[in-house]
């Protein structure tokens, strides 16, 4: 305790601010002071404990009403939102906003531009999390996957299994209930003549009851039991009777030679838009107890399988305890196969992923056997953009608000005089920037209902404006609509109810300051949209690269024909069938597809190969140049059983100085081969992939799946024609389908295709919207300096020594920009490149060329009103004062 | 007279500020109403008691000097209006006309 001499302390700070809040302002000097006063003399005279614990009591004598209660003004302000003074907000707003059409409407549109790329990225974004959600106990349903460490140490992953791993793992584990196989086929589908490929899914017979795909009509449980039944959506109904009423109706399916009757047992409501698993035909997949068991089982992988855990289930311990099921029951075919493939070094393991997790998996996506793997990046990064785009928008929206509000200065000076507070201020403007968002909201919802078919386009997806009913959505929607009013509205409103009422009546009234905040958000505005410009020219040129590279062989009027399993016999009787017709200048085999292989040389030096079997005529007609040795014959009979060509790369991982003539030999064959040439690397895979070793043989053993025809140019109708009739008198059971190999290869890069459309739109979007505020800003630079502008012109200055006066502070704002959003874009292009093999230098042009259109779209902007500002008659702008 | 024109205390505080004069002021108000009856009086109720009087003309008050031990803030000094005066001078007169109608014998008993 203190002496009761001590200098005195503040009273209770605590108490002191309780009654300064309380009391009324013009009671509060007094009170404070009396109370102040009391406290220090009790203080000397009795300590300050007692003098504190009397102060509290002290105050409390103050909480009556005659002390809280405020004393009333001269001049009564008005309600917050007096109804009379809401209608004159109303009548301002409107008059406001008719008077100053181009700014309004660049705002709304702006803005609406906006709030719509950001609806349309919730409702995308919405999509892709929502993937298969819609199933009924989502949460026990995992995908059996696996994974492979070769033997260089690198993982890869798939959600390939095959007809063992189900049995097994929920016979060897009691926590999987069930397991579902899901294999994709394409079969052969005969409607009247009419052959067609249709998809087909086979599966379990479980999988209607595990996974929530309505019937609406059949029965779920035994709609897959019987082996001639088949399940068809109402669309694929629809194909192919006219009716979703075909209960029991038949379609004829290829199995093996011909063509066999299934009844129809169910039909589906068509699959949601957001399943990993598509279907429109539905057959059980029987797997009798012979085939499942054979060997090696365990290590083909060609389906789906997907388990059904028991509720709770700790998913980690459960994959340990699938890997002792899968060592335990494989180790003889583990010691089988390194035995005959010499894997000794390539370990296999399973694990499951949740289905919930499959779409956006970058780890094993959706890619094997189901559709739509999505890319979580296209996620981030259409968000990204839509964002850039509402940040520019509610910059130009809060540049242009308080640029405007200089020419309402009066108005507002005006209404400050006559009583108007600070809070009414910003009530008014806060309310005229929701009745713009509004106005714009709206439009920007009919304008994403325009766009929104474009967008699916893009985006590969089928979303419809009725997703927009969705309560997270509109809360979401609401969220966004609440924070672009705050964000674009606030501020402005801060500033003009900030203005001093002396200097805003006063005629020449500017904004105070040096306006770092409006210059740093221009700066923003444009690094933003140079960030996006000179990504779209990165991805512009990369793509530009890969489509116009060359591919190392010729792929013009080449028309590629699929047809599986065709032997060597047939093939050749269907080239000399088509080599009657002139138009048809070549033709050659090839096999399906790529198969990978492993091959030895020079003794055991392993090396992993892409496979492929061709006849003599495919190097020459696709013009892949035979640098060494040379291309097979058919004057070497032995070619076709002894002789390969391979590739320059392979040649490099063998490591030979004279290639032609070495021994390569079949890891599991044991067959050998002799290297008679060794053709050019050509990219026979996309521009995305690097050029591996490949192998080429002859083998008439295996069949030859693709058909090459060379065609001269400009006969592509009459060669077409001639090429179906052919195909179907030679093959009246196949489907037929062509393509041109040029345009199948331009297919491979649809996801740059698709990057590419979707930032040239972004960054279309930005440059506009930024250049549209950049407009009214010069708009208005130009208007404040209308004097200033008139006295240098009579003083003698030229158009072009003013245009550059009002120009070069903006300009000024953009190069600074451009300087912060080069490096970050070149970062990012860096980045974005690395994932290319084959991809385009950075060089300075591309960044120049792309500053370069920054600088003279922008420019082109301000000149627009700077060159209309200069070429003014001074005397009109010197007349009045 | 109306009851309801001056309460008890308010009575008290009117005298007190006529007492006080010139230098009458809620801290000073207060002191002296709780030394003269040894009960605790809080600045609040003197003060509220001074609001009334002067809404009802009794009193006037102007600003008056800053010191340290207010904090540096000022004080407000009251002052007896010519109605404040008509008004005690009432009251006192009611007092002791009450006060003289008492026979001495009675008031001789009490103590």
């Amino acid at each position: 305790m203190k002496s009761k001499k001590s200098a005195p302390g503040p009273p209770p700070r605590f108490v002191t601010n309780f009654i300064k809040m309380l009391v009324a302002p013009h009671l509060r000097e007094e009170i404070l002071g009396d109370l102040q006063e009391r406290y220090y003399r009790r203080m000397q005279q009795q300590g300050a404990a007692k003098a504190g614990r009397r102060y509290w009591l002290e105050s409390l004598a103050y909480l009556r009403p005659a002390f809280i209660k405020r004393q009333k003004e001269a001049f009564p302000s008005t309600f917050l939102l007096d109804s009379a003074m809401f209608e004159n907000y109303l009548k301002i707003t409107y008059r406001t906003f008719f008077q100053n059409k181009l700014y309004s409407i660049i705002n709304v549109a702006g803005l609406s531009i906006g709030l719509a790329a950001a609806m349309l990225i919730m409702l995308y974004t919405k999509d892709e999390i929502s993937y298969d959600q819609f199933h009924e106990g989502v949460s026990q349903i995992y995908r059996v996957d696996r994974k492979i460490i070769k033997s260089e140490g690198i993982a890869a992953n798939s959600g390939y299994t095959g007809y063992f791993q189900g049995s097994r793992f929920s016979a060897g584990v009691p926590e999987i209930l069930a397991f579902v196989r899901l294999q994709q086929a394409q079969v052969e589908m005969k409607m009247g003549t009419e052959i067609q490929l249709q998809a087909v899914s086979l599966v379990d017979s479980n999988f209607l009851s595990v996974f929530t795909f309505p019937l609406i009509s059949g029965n779920a449980k035994t709609a897959l039991l019987d082996p001639g039944s088949v399940v068809i959506t109402e669309d694929m109904a629809q194909k192919q009777f006219g009716t979703t009423d075909v209960l029991g109706r038949t379609i004829f399916l290829k199995d093996g030679k011909g063509f066999n009757p299934v009844t129809v047992t169910g039909v589906a409501k068509n699959c949601p838009q957001n399943s990993s698993i598509k279907f429109q035909v539905l057959r059980p997949l029987n797997v009798s107890a012979s085939e499942e068991s054979v060997n090696e089982n365990w290590f083909r992988f060609f389906l789906n399988t997907f388990v059904v855990l028991a509720p709770n289930t700790n998913v980690q311990t459960l994959n340990a305890k699938m890997q002792k099921v899968f060592e335990a029951d494989a180790a003889e075919s583990i010691k089988m196969i390194r035995e005959k493939y010499g894997l000794a070094d390539v370990g296999l393991s399973f694990f499951l992923q949740p289905l919930t997790e499959i779409h956006l998996s970058e780890n094993v996506p959706a890619s094997d056997g189901l559709s739509d793997a999505g890319n979580p990046a296209y996620s981030y990064i259409l968000s990204g953009i839509a964002l850039f785009i509402l940040i520019i928008a509610c910059i130009n929206f809060v540049n242009l608000m308080v640029a405007r509000s200089i020419k309402r200065a009066k108005e507002i000076g005006i209404r400050k005089a006559i009583g108007g507070n600070r809070n009414q201020l910003i009530v008014q403007f806060l309310g005229e920037s929701f009745l713009l968002c509004l106005a714009a909201f709206v439009l920007a919802i009919l304008l994403v209902q325009v766009v929104l078919p474009v967008f699916n386009q893009l985006s590969g997806k089928a979303l419809a404006l009725s997703y927009l009913v969705d309560f997270k959505l509109i809360a979401g929607y609401i969220i966004l609509f609440i924070s672009t009013v705050l964000l674009a509205g606030f501020y402005p409103a801060l500033i003009i109810s900030d203005y001093n009422p002396v200097r805003a009546l006063n005629a020449r009234f500017t904004l105070n300051g040096k306006n770092y905040l409006q210059k740093s958000l221009v700066v923003l505005q444009f690094g933003l949209a140079s960030f996006l410009i000179i990504s779209t020219f990165v991805i512009f040129s990369q793509f530009d690269f890969l489509t116009s590279e060359k591919l190392g062989y010729d792929d013009s009027d080449l028309i590629t024909i699929e047809k599986w399993s065709t032997k060597h016999d047939q093939a050749a009787l269907f080239k000399e069938q088509l080599m009657k017709n002139s138009n048809i200048t070549g033709v050659a085999f090839k096999n399906n597809g790529y198969s990978g292989n492993t091959v030895k040389v020079n003794q055991d030096q392993k090396v992993n190969i892409t496979y492929e079997t061709i006849d003599a005529s495919f190097i020459p007609l696709l013009k892949i140049p035979v640098l060494k040795g040379r291309n097979f014959s058919r004057s070497y009979p032995s070619d076709s059983t002894h002789s390969v060509l391979v590739n320059e790369a392979f040649v490099k991982q063998a490591g030979w100085k004279e290639p032609v003539g070495q021994e390569i030999a079949f890891f599991d064959t044991h067959e050998k081969y002799r290297v008679v040439g060794v053709v050019k690397d050509y990219h026979f895979k996309p521009l995305t992939e690097k050029i591996e070793p490949q192998l080429f043989t002859m083998n008439p053993g295996s069949d030859y799946g693709m058909f090459y025809i060379k065609i001269k140019p400009g006969s592509e109708t009459s060669s077409l024609k001639y090429i179906a009739e052919t195909f179907k008198n030679m093959f009246p059971l196949d489907s037929y389908s062509y393509g041109f190999k040029d345009q199948e290869n331009l297919k491979s890069y649809e996801a740059e295709g698709k990057w590419k459309q979707i930032l040239l739109f972004g960054a279309i979007l930005t440059i506009f919207i930024s250049c549209i505020g950049l407009l009214g800003l010069s708009v208005l630079s130009a208007e404040t300096r209308t004097k200033e502008i008139g006295i240098r012109k009579v003083l003698g200055a030229s158009v072009a020594g003013i245009v550059a006066s009002l120009s070069r502070d903006f300009l000024k704002l953009v190069l600074i920009a451009l300087l912060l959003a080069i490096p970050l874009a070149w970062l990012a292009a860096n980045k974005w490149l690395e994932n290319y093999p084959y991809r385009i230098a950075l060089n300075g042009w591309l960044f120049a060329f792309s500053a370069m259109i920054v600088i003279m779209i922008s420019l082109l902007t301000i000149s627009f009103q700077s060159v209309k500002a200069a070429l003014a008659n001074p005397v009109n702008s010197l007349r009045s004062e | 007279m109306r009851r309801s024109d001056l309460g008890e205390f308010e009575e008290v505080v009117l005298l007190a500020v006529a007492a006080l004069s010139p230098n009458a002021y809620t801290v000073a108000i207060a002191e002296e109403l709780e030394s003269e009856t040894g009960n605790l009086v809080t600045s609040g109720a003197v003060h509220a008691a001074l609001q009334r009087l002067e809404q009802k003309g009794y009193l006037r008050s102007v600003w008056g000097e800053a010191t340290a031990e207010r904090g540096g803030r000022r004080k407000r000094l009251y002052a007896v209006t010519a109605l404040g005066g008509r008004v005690l001078q009432e009251a006192r007169a009611v007092r002791s006309r009450l006060w003289d109608r008492i026979l001495p014998s009675i008031r001789l008993e009490w103590s």
